[in-house]
């Protein structure tokens, strides 16, 4: 791949940081469309799933890890191959701590796509959809919240970043009520969910009289004037009541209750308490929780010497250590737990990379051939599926879709995986898509 | 907890009792009395009807016949008639079945009961109808009535395809088709509906492949062919049983296919193609629970017709409103307007819609002050909706400074304006606003958020042209054709996450802003519910297709946009536009299909520019006008107001061609438009509604509520309680648009809202700060009646009513904290639906 689509993706990430710049703060917490659907939930009757899989962490490597470097080790890797605790099964040497529980994940190492640039792949893994302008396709979360529904009260589709504004993260056609909750980075030391905890000043008896005034303000213009709106606004504010007093949901966000021994195993980076934060959710009750945390200095986008780093030094010095350890800690964390039988845990970014290392030792964006990991929920860990030609540059066995790993998940979850939704114009979407136009499949091998 | 919510809930209902005491306080009562008092007697009245019992009430009037006169042509061809009378209190009503048929000659031609007339033999004759006294007559021709007409697939096939709804969007007329067998929807392409019929084969969105082709028709044995066991049900169909065995329609099939499976005129029948279909009446009132039949007429490029009322297909775009049988007869459901669709085969039509409550038989005469409320008026007249009254000097002066500054007055102003005795006042508010630096403001920020415009140096160029009042075709032109760095150039830097938008994606933008459409769904196929083709898809995005990006490198200050006769991309990429399924490059052509001239091929874009903003466009003027119209009235007289579509009907197809025209007329400028829109007695209607109109949401009869949006909202917020500043998360629950990706706004209410207006800092601690509204009030040891009526006039434009006055002072005094009350207050005020609507 040329440079040109890096210097595009800093360019759009340098753009959009300038547009947020404000917007950052803002966005702590996306919480209340949990409740409304929890509303549509009820009317609809959604029944707890008797599926093995209740929910699934989502842990996002932005930027693009290289393949080659880490679950499908080459000659074109300036890293040696290890062996794992499953025989026959090579990774990278600098993923040391996750050889040894090799046989709680599975490898995909034909994962292949189109787009080559950062915002269309995760658009395309997030969706399982290739990006078109027309559409907005519906996030696998927001699908997976819909379908499942939440669990104790606690909201299903969670954001574990708020720099994942982009629409490709919501629920789009499906509805606001099917978006994500946003919440800060919790490795920030004010971490707090900003509008679900009063000031000091405001009591609940003064809030009765806020809305005891308001009543009497609004009492002429009401009569006058039918609104639907009016009378949403009152139920919303009884329920936001009563999350505001809800010590569920603080304590599903409250980190503080983690021991610091935890903490340190997670990593005390980003990455690492956004992983932390996304067991706590999915203990509490969420369904689908995504943790991320490589969108500082171009992430896993290492495309050499002042362009995101050059690949071998930052995957030895950085990204490596930080996936090796959190992911290792999650998966043990939730197995201690007796989680990680319910919990389908996966790693992906939004390609691979180059197989061969770029005059300024980076390496570029490439969908063609990428690997990624998935295992719990009761998917089978230790096996490899499909395979990259000698390179790592292109499948050579077995091409596996996002919709073919999404037609996995719903399986495992319980979902109808060749389930279709219609538009608001009547455009028939499949949840789980694939190559040309096709229903994804389960991958048989994990189920 | 569980404690703590039922005490919450006791105290709301306790806070429901001083709600009621108000209300029982006298003056509210006091006030509706008077509001039915002013009502004249029929209005009144009128409310308690039924359908029969008004029809019994009113007079006739008149009684007319449809058609006019009778043609039919060809063995066994019918007409049905339509009995119409038209009442004293407005209404028409359908007296077909009432009425008494006769035929002067019955050799030629014979009548049935219920007015229809079937063909015997040729020659002319007069057919007489007694209705409710009085007596029409219609002149009847009967011609080749022993020709019988051989079965052609473009006419007789798709018709019965259409109606049995075969093509339609749920089944083999989506965009992929349904099992591998794709027709187009409405056979609007009967050529290749024809092919996959006869020849077979399945349809691919992404290739011309078609696979094994085997076809769907057995010459030898019609009754055998695949569309027909499928469609009867004889083998397994996902569609279910379409086609009753030996129904009409089935045997006519059979024929059809005995008869060669044809497809058009070749073996010499009538050759004529099929020019439009009509449906009468065009425009429909009915009272709740009446009953009308709709007529429908098929005219053939030779001038002759056909009644094709019981083989089309009849769609209600609401059927809460109205109904409609497989036949065409509507029933009124509930009070409200729709569309019924007619489907004819490769042609549509509509019918516009209706239902009443009960008919205004004593209508006011309502006063205008432009064309608006003519067109506006003479709708309204005719679906029984009386006018609101002139809105209050309050209401006006609210609405007017939301809508051309996006700010609440000042608190002296709102005094002033209210004192001022001048009658002409209204007329010297809107000069006044027009020419302020506020109305530059709120006008440039619209402009950014539909054009979704971030860059700075873009922002500029939009706010010059706003305040310069730049003619809006030179503005279109400008963006369209923009080259180089400067201002207009750079919204093909903000579309999308890569530095020049793909040329597909920057026509679909042009399109969506300027024309009002959206084509995008013909970028992978023929648009389903739209008359653009893949191939106008294409042709339009050519001339993007040299859209390129003069890029030296890092930092993005050098984006240069240019036209590269290499191609499209970043400089020296050189793509060409390649049709998806044709898999050939393709040239820019316009919407007719003409390519552009050859003098033009070194400024493709230019002559795109010039084509979309020429007067004789058939779009860019109606969808301005539409948007601008949008802004001011809650809806798009067609809505969205970037939706025109031919199934998503204008409201007031006749108003918004006089304000394009108007639009045009005045050289596309922008402020005149706005003048007329707010200068209109419709605009200046009050809110406050009447028997007649208190369920009207599309024919303007009254001021509808509209959500203010996030920016304004915020401040007014500000203004209102005196510090200004964005807090926490406002604007992400407010519904504020990313402008990279998506242009439209949420402005729905969510949990997420309420939240933050329980406990974010818009709503507590900006409410409460040093300096604020509510601190200099309490500092100047203002009296609680005197704080009262400022938060009123600062939010509400309005005094409190004396009513309010004494129920929130009595609120206030019974509380320990004055400052809290009083910070309450303002937190009720500012959450209040008046305040969060314009109105």
């Amino acid at each position: 791949m040329n440079r040109w689509g890096c210097d595009s993706f800093c360019e759009s990430l340098a753009r959009r940081h300038f547009l947020r710049v404000g917007s950052l703060s803002l966005v702590g917490i996306h919480l209340g469309q949990y409740l409304e659907m929890k509303s549509l939930m009820a009317a609809s009757g959604v029944k707890a799933s008797p599926a093995k899989a209740q929910a699934c962490i989502l842990l996002l490597l932005e930027g693009g890890p290289s393949q080659v470097d880490t679950w499908d080790p080459k000659p074109s890797s300036g890293f040696r191959p290890i062996g794992t605790n499953v025989p026959g099964i090579q990774v990278s040497e600098i993923l040391p701590r996750m050889a040894r529980h090799m046989d709680k994940l599975s490898i995909i190492r034909s994962m292949t796509h189109e787009e080559v640039d950062h915002p269309l792949g995760r658009e395309y893994i997030t969706s399982g959809h290739r990006p078109a302008p027309a559409m907005e396709f519906a996030s696998v979360g927001s699908i997976i919240a819909r379908e499942l529904g939440p669990r104790n009260d606690i909201p299903p589709y969670v954001l574990g970043a708020p720099h994942l504004t982009q629409s490709y993260y919501r629920a789009s056609s499906l509805g606001a009520a099917y978006n994500p909750l946003v919440v800060p980075d919790p490795s920030k030391k004010d971490f707090k969910l900003k509008d679900l905890t009063l000031p000091k000043s405001i009591t609940e008896k003064r809030i009765e009289d806020r809305r005891g005034f308001l009543q009497v303000v609004d009492d002429l213009y009401r009569r006058k004037e039918v609104l639907t709106e009016a009378a949403a606004r009152e139920t919303f504010r009884d329920k936001a009541m009563e999350m505001i007093l809800s010590p569920a949901m603080k304590k599903a966000f409250d980190l503080s209750q983690e021991s610091e021994t935890t903490k340190g195993a997670y990593g005390r980076y980003g990455f690492g308490q956004s992983a932390l934060l996304a067991r706590r959710l999915v203990e509490a009750g969420s369904r689908f929780v995504t943790a991320a945390g490589y969108n500082l200095d171009s992430g896993w986008d290492t495309h050499g010497r002042g362009s995101g780093g050059e690949n071998d030094k930052k995957l030895r010095a950085l990204l490596c250590p930080t996936l090796d350890q959190t992911l290792t800690a999650l998966l043990v964390d939730l197995e201690q737990r007796g989680l990680l039988e319910s919990t389908i845990v996966m790693a992906m970014g939004e390609f691979g990379r180059t197989p061969e290392i770029n005059p300024i030792n980076g390496r570029d964006h490439w969908p063609f051939c990428w690997s990624m990991v998935l295992g719990g929920g009761g998917l089978q860990g230790g096996q490899v599926i499909g395979a990259s030609d000698e390179r790592g540059g292109y499948v050579a066995e077995r091409p596996i879709s996002v919709g073919d790993v999404f037609a996995t998940i719903y399986k495992a979850m319980g979902i109808d995986w060749t389930k279709e939704y219609m538009t608001p114009v009547g455009r028939p979407i499949k949840i789980a898509n694939s190559f040309d136009d096709t229903t994804g499949r389960p991958i048989e091998e994990l189920i | 907890m569980k404690d703590r919510m039922d005490r919450m809930r006791t105290g709301n209902r306790r806070l429901g009792r001083i709600g009621r005491t108000l209300s029982g306080s006298g003056l509210c009562r006091i006030g509706l009395l008077i509001g039915l008092l002013a009502w004249p007697a029929p209005l009144r009245s009128a409310a308690l009807k039924t359908d029969a019992e008004s029809s019994a009430a009113a007079r006739l009037l008149s009684v007319r016949l449809l058609p006019k006169e009778v043609q039919l042509r060809g063995k066994g061809a019918a007409q049905r008639l339509l009995v119409i009378g038209t009442y004293s209190d407005g209404l028409e009503r359908d007296l077909t079945e009432a009425s008494r048929f006769s035929i002067a000659e019955p050799t030629l031609a014979e009548i049935d009961v219920r007015g229809r007339v079937r063909a015997r033999s040729d020659g002319r004759t007069l057919l007489t109808v007694q209705s409710a006294g009085q007596v029409l007559q219609a002149s009847v021709r009967v011609r080749d009535s022993a020709v019988s007409r051989p079965l052609r697939f473009d006419r007789d096939i798709t018709r019965i395809l259409t109606k049995r709804g075969c093509n339609s969007t749920e089944c083999h007329g989506s965009v992929t088709g349904q099992g591998g067998f794709k027709l187009s929807k409405n056979a609007a392409a009967p050529r290749e509906d024809y092919g996959w019929i006869v020849e077979g084969g399945a349809f691919h969105v992404l290739t011309t492949e078609t696979g094994e082709k085997a076809p769907r028709v057995n010459l030898e044995d019609p009754a055998r062919s695949l569309l027909l066991l499928k469609a009867s049900l004889a083998v397994p169909h996902g569609g279910g049983e379409r086609l009753e065995k030996d129904s009409r329609d089935y045997r006519r099939m059979v024929d059809w296919i005995a008869g060669g499976a044809v497809y058009g005129s070749e073996n010499g029948a009538r050759s004529a193609p099929l020019e439009r279909v009509v449906v009468t009446p065009g425009q429909v009132v009915l009272q709740k629970g009446g009953e009308r039949q709709l007529l429908v007429t098929a005219h053939w490029a030779d001038g002759a017709r056909e009644d094709v009322t019981s083989q089309v297909r009849y769609l209600s775009n609401n059927p809460e409103v109205v109904s409609v049988g497989p036949d065409g007869r509507l029933t009124g459901r509930h009070p409200g307007e729709t569309a019924i669709q007619v489907l004819a085969g490769g042609q549509s039509a509509s019918a516009t819609v209706g239902v009443i409550e009960a008919p205004v038989a004593a209508y006011p005469e309502v006063p205008r002050h432009n064309f608006i409320d003519d067109l506006v008026f003479a709708k309204a007249r005719k679906f029984h909706l009386v006018p609101s009254a002139l809105s209050s000097d309050a209401e006006f002066l609210r609405r007017l400074c939301l809508d051309l500054t996006g700010r609440l007055p000042p608190v002296h102003r709102v005094r002033q304006f209210l004192a001022d005795p001048d009658p002409q006042k209204r007329t010297r508010l809107i000069d006044l606003l027009l020419r302020t630096p506020e109305f530059v403001d709120h006008w440039s920020w619209r402009f950014y958020d539909f054009l979704r415009v971030i860059s700075p140096v873009y922002k500029d160029w939009v706010r010059r042209a706003i305040a310069e009042n730049k003619p809006y075709d030179q503005f279109a032109r400008e963006r369209v054709a923009a080259q180089g760095f400067d201002g207009p150039s750079r919204h093909y830097e903000d579309m999308g996450g890569t530095a020049v938008p793909l040329p597909q994606n920057a026509m679909g933008e042009q399109v969506r802003v300027f024309l009002g459409r959206r084509m995008d769904c013909a970028q992978c196929h023929d648009h389903p519910y739209e008359s653009w083709s893949q191939d106008q898809f294409w042709g339009l995005t050519a001339f993007f297709g040299r859209l390129s990006n003069l890029h030296p490198g890092f930092p993005q200050v050098d984006f240069v946009i240019m036209d590269d006769p290499e191609g499209y991309g970043t400089f020296g990429k050189g793509a060409k536009v390649i049709h998806p399924r044709t898999k050939q490059e393709v040239q820019p052509s316009f919407l007719d299909g003409s390519a552009v001239p050859e003098d033009r091929r070194d400024d493709w874009r230019l002559a795109l520019a010039e084509w979309m903003t020429s007067p004789e466009n058939p779009y860019f003027a109606p969808a301005m006008a539409n948007r601008m119209w949008g802004y001011f009235f809650g809806r798009g007289i067609v809505d969205p107001v970037d939706d025109f579509r031919s199934n998503n009907l204008a409201t007031h197809p006749r108003l918004l061609e006089a304000l394009a025209r108007y639009f045009v007329r005045s050289g596309y400028d922008l402020r005149s438009l706005i003048r007329l829109m707010v200068e209109s007695r419709t605009y200046q209607l009050s809110g406050e509604p009447n028997p007649t109109n208190r369920t009207d949401r599309v024919n303007y009869s009254r001021a509808l509520p509209r959500p203010l949006e996030s920016e304004v909202l915020l401040r007014a917020i500000s203004h209102v309680s005196g510090v200004t500043g964005e807090d926490g998360n406002f604007f992400n629950v407010y519904g504020k648009p990313d402008l990279s990706y998506i242009p439209e706004r949420d402005m729905q209410p969510s949990l997420l809202q309420a939240l933050h207006q329980l406990a974010g800092p818009t709503f507590t601690a900006k409410l409460s700060r040093e300096g604020g509204r509510v601190d200099r009030l309490l500092q100047r040891n203002a009296s609680d009646e005197a704080i009262i009526e400022e938060l009123y006039l600062a939010a509400l434009c309005r005094f409190p009513t004396e009513a309010e006055q004494a129920a929130l002072k009595d609120m206030i005094r019974r509380r320990d904290s004055r400052r809290e009350a009083v910070e309450d207050l303002l937190w009720a005020v500012v959450n209040s639906e008046q305040f969060l609507n314009n109105h």
